[in-house]
């Protein structure tokens, strides 16, 4: 995984982003415990082959979590979230699912094999890698979904960085550092990345850099209601 | 240079976190404008040799236009910025000198082909890459600050060749070199990898967000 420091960056900038007059401490902790909580999947890895990238990390729960926050406070006559929550409350719990798809589960899209997209509907890996340029000479050119047409038969097959399944797919982490079905005589490393490439560096540093500057506007970032 | 759309959208992600009250579609434009200005020396390299990622990604511009900013604003008894655009064009400028820097040089220094930092003093090139690591057996690795001697330039950091023997190429300049070339291939690098996509579709996201609320504010007050 790209590290738990990474994604808290990102997602220190998105909420800074996001939240206008609500960043204060308690909403930031409610975050932090958001970004934490979906790797604990990988303790479940002792039970659950396969389980770390699959039960904390798919887009299947944020989604039905983002429905279901939809309906009670916007259809439903009484909503039992608004009858508990404060408007406030209301908006870090949106803002709280916008960070775990987008500084969580979609940065560890782009990395190693991916995250189990569709768990527990389907189960397959999927991973996020190319790029995409507009060139004189090829013009348009993307590389992210393979879409290839076959000559013969005219049938269309779409990669979209597809993988294995959680029984096939063992993404290393601290807790099990390397795939239990591997026999090595060695003795394990266990390794916690804080950034393991430049650029995530600088999304801890850009997370950093915002709630420093909300903080010297001195508005917005205070403690309480 | 990183890939322009990166730096856009890691200013309007800052435009979003630090505009505040002055936030509305003119003043991010002002600030995703900020970000992308240090791009424009890939056009001054077409003159100058070795332009590109260091005429306008130097730390003197920032430096120059902060203290400019900083006597205008905190130092003068009246400010003629605050006196011409009150405080809301104060903030929008702070914000706006904090996007040149941070998503304007710091994207070409972190993920992209390097900045020449303290051109034209210097000629090294510098890039921030490494990892920073704790194993269980090799306790903490770090590789991002280098000694000098294994660096190649004054700062601590790893440099890759020089603004003039190595230049950058841009889809401006395709080769890097001054004069116009009109018959190389040009190349526009929208995202280089996964995370990009991710930053910039985060960036689309939070940008939707913050006007569809501040619209729904308006009609509530009105």
């Amino acid at each position: 995984m790209p590290s738990t420091i990474v994604h808290a960056g990102f997602a220190l900038l998105l909420a800074a982003a996001l939240l206008r007059d609500s960043l204060d401490r308690r909403a930031l902790a409610v975050l932090l415990v958001v970004l934490v909580l979906p790797e604990a999947d990988s303790f479940l890895g002792a039970v659950m082959p396969g389980a770390h990238r699959t039960v904390g990390h798919n887009f299947v729960f944020p989604a039905v979590a983002a429905l279901a926050l939809c309906v009670d406070t916007r259809i439903r006559e009484r909503s039992w979230v608004r009858e508990r929550l404060s408007p406030r409350w209301i908006a870090v719990a949106w803002v709280a699912l916008f960070v775990h798809v987008f500084a969580h589960i979609s940065l560890d899209w782009t990395h190693l094999d991916g995250v189990n997209a569709f768990w527990p509907l389907r189960d397959r890996f999927f991973q996020l890698a190319g790029e995409a340029f507009y060139s004189t000479a090829d013009g348009f050119v993307q590389t992210f979904v393979d879409v290839r047409v076959d000559p013969e038969t005219g049938t269309r097959t779409v990669d979209a960085g597809a993988g294995g399944t959680s029984e096939s797919v063992h993404v290393n982490n601290p807790v099990q550092p390397r795939d239990p079905d591997l026999d090595v005589e060695e003795p394990v490393d266990r390794r916690f990345p804080v950034a393991n490439a430049g650029w995530r560096l600088y999304l801890i540093g850009l997370g950093l850099f915002a709630l420093g500057a909300r903080r010297l506007q001195g508005d917005g970032v205070a403690d309480g209601d | 240079m990183a890939p322009t759309l990166v730096s856009a959208a890691v200013g309007a992600l800052l435009a979003a976190a630090l505009l505040g009250r002055a936030f509305d579609r003119r003043a991010v434009a002002v600030v995703v404008a900020a970000a992308l200005l240090p791009g424009l020396d890939a056009a001054a390299s077409l003159v100058v040799p070795g332009a590109t990622n260091a005429l306008l990604h130097a730390v003197w511009v920032p430096l120059l236009a902060g203290g400019l900013l900083y006597w205008d604003t905190a130092l003068r008894p009246a400010s003629v910025l605050r006196g011409r655009f009150g405080h809301r064009g104060a903030r929008i400028a702070w914000v706006a000198l904090a996007s040149y820097a941070v998503a304007g040089i710091g994207a070409a220094l972190f993920a992209g082909e390097g900045a020449s930092l303290l051109y034209p003093l210097e000629d090294a090139r510098y890039v921030v890459r490494g990892r920073l690591v704790f194993s269980t057996r090799e306790g903490v690795v770090q590789t991002f600050l280098v000694s000098g001697a294994e660096g190649g330039g004054a700062l601590p950091l790893r440099s890759v060749g020089g603004a003039v023997a190595d230049p950058v190429a841009s889809w401006v300049n395709p080769d890097g070199r001054p004069g116009l070339d009109a018959s190389g291939a040009r190349e526009f690098r929208f995202v280089e990898a996964g995370w990009q996509l991710v930053v910039v579709a985060a960036a689309v996201a939070t940008l939707a967000v913050r006007f569809r609320l501040r619209r729904r504010d308006g009609e509530v007050t009105r």
